[in-house]
């Protein structure tokens, strides 16, 4: 079957790494919109306050010297710089008018800062190392320069453990999205390479194929489930015109040969018309039988193909029963049964009474052909929310294996074989069952056959 | 009686012809719904027998629904391959006063022309039935025969005012069907012939002369005439 490979379809490559693109490029965006306002509010919140908390250090320090003198700034300086924790966090340097240094944590000057006043950043050596720094620098009322600062190492590296998560989310982002998406779009392809290798067997004749399925409950596992729902009914369909051909085959050919072989030999025998007029009568009630099984098929196809469900009205369904039971009530009398009726009051919202009253006349129509001494049919509530109608009789039953069959176009069981019927009477009961989304139950009735037709509620 | 048969297929027509001839009645044809739409309104029939599908612009729903626009109360009986319960319903719809499926033997047809020409005659309602000594009262549920009260379940009931409705009418077990039970469906049996002997029995059981009749290949008839 070459021309029934399996193509990788397009579309559904791009589609499926497109997602997963898009899905990426969604991680970054939100991780992006997570990260600027922590930049933003560390920027305004933490640099900003602590760089207004140097100024502040600042004019609180040239207020000691205006108010209390410089001995009482040198105190206050060093008690500053005592208190001060575990390394050097904070820069004060008083300095004369030639920058020489007269108190502070500072042995020199730093180079780098200009000769006005205001907030700087600068680097300088500090002990041998590299340091950067923010500085304040005011003059003091005495011609004295003060110069606060501080440290930024410590800021340095919150910052830079900052962009390395940055980074790293956004790699992870970027890896687990893109490789995530490969994986989807690998899953996805394989599920539905394995749907389109199926579909394509199909249409290469094999209807017995079926999707594979793994029970779970995810949404391709849940198509897949209802393809194969779809397939099922459509090999029950075609099986079933496979069936009606070769049964109308059947049972059309025979009466069609008995009637053309009637009717040949009146052209060669010649007989007199004593003997003409009979045949021809039986000629005609051939042709009523044909016209009658071909008249069952066609109601059959009309249900089958669902327009029937126009007709469908609010419905007494017990009446309907009971004006069956009635009908072939008198027909039970000459054979010597009963039929007995019981039922509860029961309506279906949408039926169609036409089809049901046909539907349960064949059932009872049937019991009556089996029966030994009477049917019992019966409207009544099943579960919770089912109604069924039953209709039993005590004849022979069906065996086990003929059940399936019996419903088929046709088929006529061991024990109909001499009984009048054209075979269609419970395949029609099944279709106008199925087109009601009833189903038909053929139950032992020890003895008998218990026959339901269950509606749901 | 004068009756027009509107049908295109030769054979059936002829059929049509020769069959309702030898019933008594006069019949003109038509071979398409133009001839037939031109014979209706010009000449004077007591019903009309078409195809429902006709060859040409003019096909049988057509012309029943424009005869009836017209003005033509005429019966109308329309015979047709189509047999959905929809197309019956459609046929019945445009104006036709019965729906005959093909292939259909002379005898349904003639009963059920029978029945709609009669129907078309006596319209008037009244409240009892009388067929020779049987009488029936519709308003009190009663039968006798010969003055004798004759019990009846409401569904023999219901079966012996059709028939007497349409006394000395051939009525065939499809009409019976339809009209007594509603059921537009072959039940495959002979349930019908039963109904009737049980109510045969009842009627005419005590007296001399049998009124319900079977007519062979056909039907039945009720009939006061021996």
């Amino acid at each position: 079957m070459p021309d029934c490979q399996y193509k990788k379809p397009r579309s559904l490559r791009l589609s499926a790494s497109s997602i997963a693109a898009s899905y990426v490029a969604i991680s970054l965006v939100v991780l992006i919109l997570f990260a600027a306002p922590i930049l933003y509010a560390w920027n305004t919140i933490v640099e900003e306050r602590s760089t207004e908390r140097l100024g502040e250090d600042a004019e609180r320090l040239s207020r000691v010297l205006n108010n209390h003198g410089p001995q009482a700034l040198k105190t206050v300086i060093d008690a500053m710089i005592e208190a001060q924790q575990a390394g050097d966090e904070k820069f004060i340097l008083l300095a004369d008018s030639q920058l020489h240094t007269k108190e502070g944590n500072l042995a020199a000057w730093p180079a780098g800062i200009p000769d006005d006043a205001g907030t700087y950043q600068v680097s300088f050596s500090l002990a041998g190392r590299e340091v950067d720094a923010v500085m304040v620098r005011i003059p003091l009322s005495n011609g004295d320069q003060l110069l606060v600062g501080r440290n930024e190492a410590r800021f340095g590296t919150a910052r830079a453990l900052f962009w390395v998560g940055l980074v790293g989310a956004a790699g992870a982002a970027l890896f687990f999205g893109l490789s995530g998406g490969m994986l989807i779009r690998a899953m996805l392809l394989a599920e539905v390479q394995g749907i389109s290798r199926t579909a394509a067997a199909i249409v290469a004749g094999d209807l017995t194929r079926r999707l594979p399925t793994t029970g779970e409950t995810n949404e391709l596992d849940m198509l897949a489930q209802t393809v194969n729902r779809m397939l099922d009914q459509i090999e029950q369909l075609i099986r079933g015109v496979r069936n009606v051909s070769n049964a109308v085959a059947h049972d059309l050919r025979t009466p069609l040969m008995e009637l053309r072989s009637r009717l040949e030999e009146l052209t060669w025998s010649r007989p007199g018309a004593a003997e003409v007029f009979p045949a021809i009568e039986s000629a005609v009630s051939d042709i009523d039988r044909i016209i009658a099984i071909f008249n069952a098929l066609l109601r059959l196809a009309e249900i089958d193909n669902g327009l029937s469900r126009s007709g469908f009205v609010a419905t007494d369904l017990t009446k309907i029963v009971e004006d069956a039971a009635e009908f072939y009530q008198p027909l039970a009398e000459v054979k010597g049964l009963r039929i007995r009726f019981s039922g509860t009051r029961e309506n279906l919202a949408a039926a169609d009474p036409l089809l049901l009253a046909q539907a349960v006349g064949n059932l009872i129509d049937n019991a009556l052909k089996y029966a030994m001494y009477e049917v019992r049919v019966s409207v009544r509530h099943q579960g919770r929310a089912n109604i069924a109608v039953i209709v039993c009789d005590d004849g022979p039953g069906i065996a086990e294996h003929e059940k399936e069959k019996v419903t088929q176009r046709f088929y006529r069981g061991d024990a109909s074989r001499g009984t009048p019927g054209v075979g269609l009477g419970l395949s029609l009961v099944a279709a106008v069952a199925k087109l009601h989304g009833a189903s038909l139950r053929l139950d032992d009735a020890h003895p008998g056959l218990a026959a339901q037709l269950v509606f749901q509620g | 009686m004068k009756i027009l048969i509107v049908e295109d297929n030769q054979r059936v027509a002829q059929f049509l012809v020769k069959g309702l001839g030898e019933a008594g009645y006069t019949v003109d044809h038509a071979g398409n719904g133009r001839d037939g739409m031109f014979l209706a309104v010009s000449e004077s029939y007591d019903a009309i027998v078409m195809d429902r599908m006709l060859p040409g612009d003019v096909d049988g729903i057509t012309l029943v629904a424009s005869l009836r626009r017209d003005g033509c109360t005429k019966p109308i009986l329309i015979l047709s391959a189509l047999g959905e319960v929809d197309d019956r319903i459609l046929g019945l719809k445009s104006g036709g006063d019965d729906y005959l499926v093909k292939p259909f033997s002379l005898g349904e047809l003639l009963a059920r022309l029978d029945a709609i020409l009669r129907r078309a005659q006596n319209q008037q309602q009244c409240s009892t039935l009388t067929v020779a000594d049987l009488q029936m009262d519709l308003l009190a549920h009663k039968v006798s025969r010969a003055g004798k009260a004759v019990g009846l379940q409401p569904r023999e009931f219901k079966l012996l005012e059709y028939l007497m409705r349409h006394a000395e009418q051939i009525v065939t077990r499809t009409m019976l069907l339809e009209n007594v039970w509603d059921y537009h469906f072959d039940p495959q049996t002979n349930v019908v012939d039963v109904h009737i002997s049980k109510l045969r029995q009842k009627i005419d059981a005590d007296a001399e002369t049998p009124l319900l009749k079977t007519i062979r290949n056909a039907g039945y008839m009720l009939t006061a005439n021996a």
